[in-house]
């Protein structure tokens, strides 16, 4: 296992000495993690392989614009394989922007200084608020990321009302920002 | 903070990357503009984070180590970019551009008249079925009363306009399925620009739409 520090030391490890060593721990923790996550949203294992090596590439190329005090490394390398899978679902039209110019991984300067330590902190309150929410309120949130479904796909496959859909998103939503800002204030 | 932010589920959508290009697009410029959805975003980011992190893996076997040799080989070639600079990702054209939309404004790209009424450029958006404008009306101005069969998203960049939902500023985020007609007016002072993404073609609903919906379903209006 690795811990959310150790993690964010290798990330940092590879910034400032391209440390191979440091990019081969990161790459066993994670890419694993991002080839289930590629499968989930119904890739085929031999591509999702393939994303998840192109998304643990670029952890290596842009590593010296991972900031710890905005970002875990987990949500990091989540936005960077989410990426990549967008980028893998639309090769099949036409080349596309690459989404790292449009889809920001976060603001680039935020100047919000008092946030930032505790943004290193939410990934950790998240999961643990994760275990917090309903079954109902779970599954959706997890058919979102997971299995690359819109709210609206997701009301049709649970054969709910799109409203229900949308009230589930909201209460789950609003349970995580109303623990988050108990915390932060 | 906006009077008009996106909705939860539609922020989850956008940071669960599921999104068509043009709907992601609006979303993308709206969290640009708005602070309070860019903490939204943050968070579902982290949630994205935390499930990455609890999904469960085999144990690293023989075949991920050869993976992982290929790739450690193929490192050599790439570089560990510098961070971007924080600098200034203004279009020098197009100042009021958030940086996201920078990406999709061509070289040449320019106003065009529509109907005489207002601006629009159309924006190629590769791969996705949705028409996605920028369109500008000059203050007191209104856009034809339309509607739309399918959903329609806008985002305003300068200016603001006014319909029977309300008043909507720099950063606001209207999204509605098309039944409902509207009439939107630009505000006073400079030009409403606003990123719209509309699903299916609009339909004209004024006493001179029988007559140009043709040319609006063909694209060339």
């Amino acid at each position: 296992m690795l811990s959310a520090d150790e993690a964010a030391d290798l990330i940092e490890a590879i910034a400032t000495r391209q440390d191979r060593a440091a990019f081969a721990r990161l790459f066993q923790h994670f890419a694993p993690r991002v080839k289930a996550f590629i499968v989930r949203g119904g890739a085929d294992p031999e591509a999702a392989q393939e994303v998840a090596q192109e998304a643990l590439i670029m952890v290596w190329r842009k590593a010296a614009s991972f900031d710890r005090t905005k970002a875990s490394a987990a949500t990091w390398v989540f936005t960077i394989a989410r990426n990549k899978r967008i980028d893998h679902l639309r090769r099949n039209n036409r080349p596309a922007i690459d989404t790292d110019d449009w889809l920001t991984v976060f603001a680039p300067e935020d100047g919000d200084a008092d946030k930032s330590v505790l943004a290193g902190q939410t990934y950790t309150r998240v999961k643990a608020l994760l275990g917090g929410l309903s079954a109902d309120q779970l599954v959706v949130i997890e058919k979102a990321f997971f299995e690359d479904k819109t709210h609206t796909a997701i009301a049709e496959e649970l054969k709910l009302p799109l409203g229900t859909v949308k009230s589930r998103i909201r209460l789950a939503l609003g349970r995580l920002r109303e623990a988050l800002e108990r915390d932060e204030s | 903070m906006s009077r008009h932010p996106a909705p939860d589920e539609l922020l989850l959508d956008y940071a669960a990357g599921t999104l068509p290009g043009g709907p992601a697009l609006a979303v993308a410029l709206h969290v640009a503009l708005d602070p309070s959805s860019q903490r939204t975003v943050d968070r579902l980011n982290a949630v994205g984070g935390a499930l990455l992190e609890r999904e469960p893996v085999p144990d690293f076997g023989e075949k991920d180590a050869t993976a992982l040799d290929q790739v450690l080989a193929r490192l050599d070639e790439v570089p560990v970019e510098s961070p971007p600079a924080a600098a200034d990702r203004r279009h020098s054209t197009f100042g009021w551009a958030p940086a996201p939309l920078v990406p999709h404004l061509r070289p040449g790209m320019d106003w065009r008249r529509v109907m005489g009424k207002f601006d629009e450029i159309r924006l190629d958006l590769p791969g996705d079925f949705h028409r996605v404008s920028l369109l500008r009306l000059e203050a007191g101005r209104g856009l034809p009363e339309h509607k739309h069969a399918g959903y329609e998203y806008t985002v305003v960049l300068q200016g603001g306009y006014t319909d029977e939902t309300g008043n909507y500023g720099v950063g606001d985020f209207a999204v509605g399925p098309g039944a409902q007609r509207h009439e939107p007016i630009a505000d006073p002072g400079e030009p409403c620009i606003a990123l719209i993404v509309v699903e299916n073609p609009i339909v004209l609903t004024g006493p001179w739409g029988r007559w140009l919906n043709p040319l609006v379903s063909r694209g060339w209006i």
